[in-house]
């Protein structure tokens, strides 16, 4: 049982894990072809799993409905909404549009999922605001140098922004917004982002290893 | 008035919605028409490169985005596209985001025929592809083996606007218009190994990101979000969606600036008063 | 007097016969330098890749001004059905002289000689023929034209293309990985089983904390696992903080929530949750109901997951993985329900956003070392200071080669230059 549970899905992933390590180095038609089986079996695999969590996301809604769980009205909707772009798919055979024409299914991506997911990240927006107003307080050394930063950046983003900065500041014949702006961007930024890379590069490269050589088995579940 | 101050500070972030409702909707309304002072120099790359395509080459257009930032990156892929049809240049259009598909027959619907270019000979749309990594690699040796069929169902192979295409050699370049980490992929993947010129469009939060890219001239062009959307349009000529939605950018940023300053001053004022 | 007039003639003759004898062989020593030039040309497959391209070599003429190289191919797969005089070469290339040479192939010194005196070609079968494949022999002729006319021309070349067993140009990242993977061996066969000194990270130890309040409020927890799907490392760091999470809340006997962004991810993380219960000793309190999917859609998983965390008012919520756009989303609407947040990411472009509105914060590579961090086992820590190792290497190296690149460059040693950014330059 220990070697079904244990011993041979680590060596599985080891040996996948090495092999496809390996084709990085092997340009041979032999490598392509492999990526190219096991990227096809990822897609399988995909497909079956997403079924799996279909399963699980009806199931746990049905049962919120059956037994009057709290929230369980919006549980409706869950369902209204997969039957509202499930059905019209399998009426359409998948198309959005036959000869220009908008099929029932391209009726509801166009008209309900492309508003829902357009309000979903606007709301986002209004976010922003809130955590901005309540986060940028200099508090600290290093908050007066966050705040100066996003304060030059969020000004110079916008054309009234840099009206105002050469109105108040032009006449120094010092550099614009702009240039500061892209400094900015070009350097500190770019420094400090590309050490975090690499921090987050080797650490991945670590995690990796410990996936491949079986030192990290969270995953499996452990014996 | 330290107690007015202190729930000022602590108020209802509802009210700071409606605030911004009001911002932002006012100049849907009366639009002001600021214009923007100075050009990103990753735009005018991004410009310049397609600006020097030659008549008939052959570019692949990459709409990666779904519906959720289609107001932001919608107005990038349609601008660019009318450029390359305004230099004659053969597009493939391609996507490995499920929901994009819908957003590219939106744009199918509109642009092809203002710029007078007809499906199969000047542009092709390809069918959506949920594995990249695999359709990245087999374009580099057989672009036929990666797509055999178009959107439509139809063989793509022999289609006048595929003609001499085989794989990345044959093309001149690819523009990848996205909101995920696509275009790392399209910079790693086949830019960097095939030695194939990549421009991209992005949203602003990840533009960026593309700092080292840019610098190691493995981008050669970004436009990131709508103010890089919204420049782009002033440089081709043709002020569109990007350009309108500037003025509610240019006034919500004002409000948040008023904001952080009101907010800081407050504080100030409550620290020295204790 | 004449003598010297005779001389003087004699002298004059003898520098105009001179100076056209130098210029008949100059000009013959061109046309036919050229010929002979072309007439050492070679074609072999291009090494290094995965079949497709040819690789044709003939060495530089230096007094090859204003000629430009045709190079014509034709596939023999054809042979049969054309005559040999029948046959269609067809122009695959063609460049004016000294473009195209060795010295300019974007390929580093250990796998290839930057010669500037030889011309080194790249020809791709897809650009002769759609029949021409690996294994076909392929033929060609090179032609140097000058003004229309063409003053020089090869033998015909023939060359089969084939794939390679092995990429050398990336040798510098093979070597680099097997030394990683060595220090990687050593640094676990030496894992001390009293532990090293790791860093205060301010996040992972309020996870009791968090733990503790969720418990004394009678609220749950609520863990995301990002929205990656589980060949993201990312989401393997993550389900193994989970393991540790978990195992905490059994011994409170707290209740824990994971909405699934990935169906396999949650597979994964029934069994993670449920093997922490067991190792707690609280088998019985397992509920497989924790681990529920929610969406594949980034907006549809923030708008679902906001639902839940605004109508059950969690006591902690914890964020770990990878993040999008929907990272704000999540920790607004659980800052406004009064939670405690943790949240670690190695997405950079959401640490922004979740400094602001979260408690605590773990950046990066943190995220990879939290799991060793919470089980303090001894081989995960000494894995980790091969990280740290890592980064020290990186240092030195970013310093180092710096300070010597920019020296060489001043003291104008190309080669070195060159050399130091091959080794660090990926192929």
């Amino acid at each position: 049982m220990l070697i079904i549970k244990k011993y041979i899905p680590l060596a599985i992933v080891m040996i996948v894990g090495l092999l496809t390590l390996a084709t990085y180095y092997v340009p041979a038609k032999a490598s392509q072809a492999y990526l190219s089986t096991l990227n096809q079996w990822e897609v399988i695999v995909s497909g079956f799993a997403f079924l799996l969590g279909l399963i699980s996301l009806l199931m746990t809604h049905y049962k919120k409905i059956v037994r009057h769980e709290d929230g369980w009205g919006y549980s409706i909707f869950v369902f209204l909404g997969f039957l509202a772009v499930v059905i019209p798919g399998i009426i359409s055979h998948g198309a959005q549009a036959d000869n220009g024409t908008l099929t029932s299914l391209g009726w509801s991506f166009r008209y309900l999922y492309n508003p829902l997911a357009s309000t979903m990240f606007a709301v986002l927006a209004f976010y922003i605001v809130s955590t901005a107003f309540r986060s940028f307080r200099i508090k600290s050394a290093q908050a007066f140098v966050l705040f100066i930063a996003a304060f030059i950046l969020i000004l110079g983003n916008v054309p009234a922004g840099q009206m105002l900065w050469d109105t108040l500041l032009g006449w120094t014949g010092c550099c614009s917004i702009s240039d500061i702006i892209q400094w900015i961007m070009q350097v500190p930024s770019v420094a400090a982002k590309r050490g975090i890379m690499i921090g987050i590069t080797i650490g991945a490269v670590v995690t990796s290893l410990k996936i491949i050589f079986g030192i990290e088995r969270q995953y499996m579940g452990r014996d | 008035m330290k107690d007015r101050l202190r729930r000022f500070l602590n108020i209802d972030r509802r009210w700071l919605f409606l605030l911004l409702s009001v911002v932002m909707i006012w100049p849907i309304i009366h639009p002001s028409g600021i214009a923007g002072r100075t050009t990103q120099q990753s735009v005018k790359d991004f410009y310049d490169f397609i600006e020097n395509l030659k008549e008939n080459d052959f570019v692949i257009l990459g709409v990666d985005y779904d519906p959720s930032i289609k107001p932001e990156l919608q107005p990038q892929a349609v601008a660019a596209l009318r450029h390359l049809f305004r230099r004659n240049v053969r597009v493939c259009i391609l996507t490995f985001i499920s929901g994009a598909p819908g957003l590219i027959e939106e744009i199918k619907q509109t642009v092809p025929q203002e710029a007078g270019k007809e499906y199969g000979k000047d542009y092709v749309i390809m069918a959506y592809n949920p594995n990249y990594m695999a359709a990245m690699t087999q374009m580099s040796i057989d672009f036929y083996k990666a797509y055999e069929k178009d959107a439509e169902g139809n063989t793509v192979k022999g289609m006048p606007v595929m003609k001499g295409i085989n794989t990345y050699r044959d093309m001149a370049g690819v523009v990848e218009i996205t909101g995920t980490g696509m275009l790392d992929a399209w910079v790693a993947y086949v830019g960097d190994k095939y030695n194939v010129p990549i421009i991209g469009g992005t949203t602003a939060i990840s533009q960026l990101g593309y700092g080292p890219y840019l610098q190691n001239r493995q981008l050669l062009g970004l436009l990131g979000g709508m103010r890089g959307g919204s420049e782009y349009e002033t440089l081709t000529g043709r002020k569109d969606k990007a350009t309108s939605g500037i003025d509610a950018l240019n006034l919500s940023h004002m409000l948040v600036i008023i904001l952080i300053l009101t907010s800081n001053i407050i504080l100030l004022v409550l620290k020295e008063k204790n | 007097m004449v003598n010297n007039i005779m001389k003087k003639i004699l002298r004059l003759l003898l520098c105009i016969s001179a100076v056209l004898t130098v210029q008949t062989v100059y000009a013959g020593q061109a046309g036919k330098t050229a010929a002979q030039l072309i007439e050492n040309a070679t074609a072999e497959d291009m090494p290094y890749d995965s079949g497709g391209d040819i690789l044709l070599r003939w060495p530089v003429d230096k007094n090859a001004e204003g000629i430009i190289y045709e190079i014509y191919a034709y596939n023999t797969i054809n042979s049969e059905k054309n005559a040999e005089k029948n046959r269609k070469w067809k122009l695959v290339d063609s460049f004016p002289a000294f473009e195209k040479t060795a010295d300019r192939m974007r390929l580093p010194f250990w796998a290839w000689k930057h010669n500037a005196g030889e011309y080194a070609v790249k020809i791709s079968l897809n650009s002769i023929d759609e029949s021409a494949t690996d294994g076909t022999a392929v033929e060609f002729i090179i032609k140097a034209v000058k003004n229309g006319k063409t003053v020089a021309e090869s033998r015909v070349l023939e060359a089969v293309s084939e794939d390679n067993w092995f990429n050398l140009p990336r040798l510098n990242g093979l070597i680099m990985v097997i030394i990683i993977t060595t220090a990687f061996f050593i640094t676990v066969s030496r894992a001390r089983k009293q532990g090293l000194f790791i860093r205060r990270i301010a996040g992972l130890d309020a996870i009791d904390e968090a733990i503790g309040r969720a418990t004394e409020m009678g609220k749950p927890v609520f863990y995301s696992t990002g929205i990656s799907g589980i060949s993201g490392v990312n989401t393997i760091a993550s389900l193994s903080i989970l393991g540790e999470v978990s195992r905490k809340i059994a011994e409170y006997d707290s209740l824990i929530k994971i909405p699934h962004y990935d169906p396999v991810v949650m597979s994964v993380a029934k069994e993670t949750v449920k093997q922490a219960y067991i190792e707690a000793g609280r088998p019985d309190s397992y509920r497989d109901s924790c681990n529920f999917f929610l969406s594949s859609d980034q907006f549809s998983y923030a708008a679902s997951l906001d639902g839940m965390i605004e109508r059950e008012k969690p006591a902690a919520c914890f964020f770990m993985g990878y993040f999008l756009a929907e990272s704000l989303l999540l920790t607004e609407v659980g800052a406004a329900t009064g939670a405690i947040q943790i949240a670690a990411t190695d997405s950079e472009s959401q640490l922004p956003f979740f400094f602001t509105s979260c408690d605590y914060t773990l950046i990066g590579e943190e995220l990879y070392a939290a799991g060793a961090y919470l089980s303090r086992e001894p081989m995960l820590l000494s894995v980790l200071k091969l990280q740290d190792f890592g980064k020290l290497f990186m240092m030195i190296s970013v310093i180092a080669g710096g300070i010597a690149v920019a020296a060489a460059a001043a003291l104008h040693c190309d080669a070195f230059v060159n050399g130091l950014l091959n080794l660090f330059t990926n192929y």
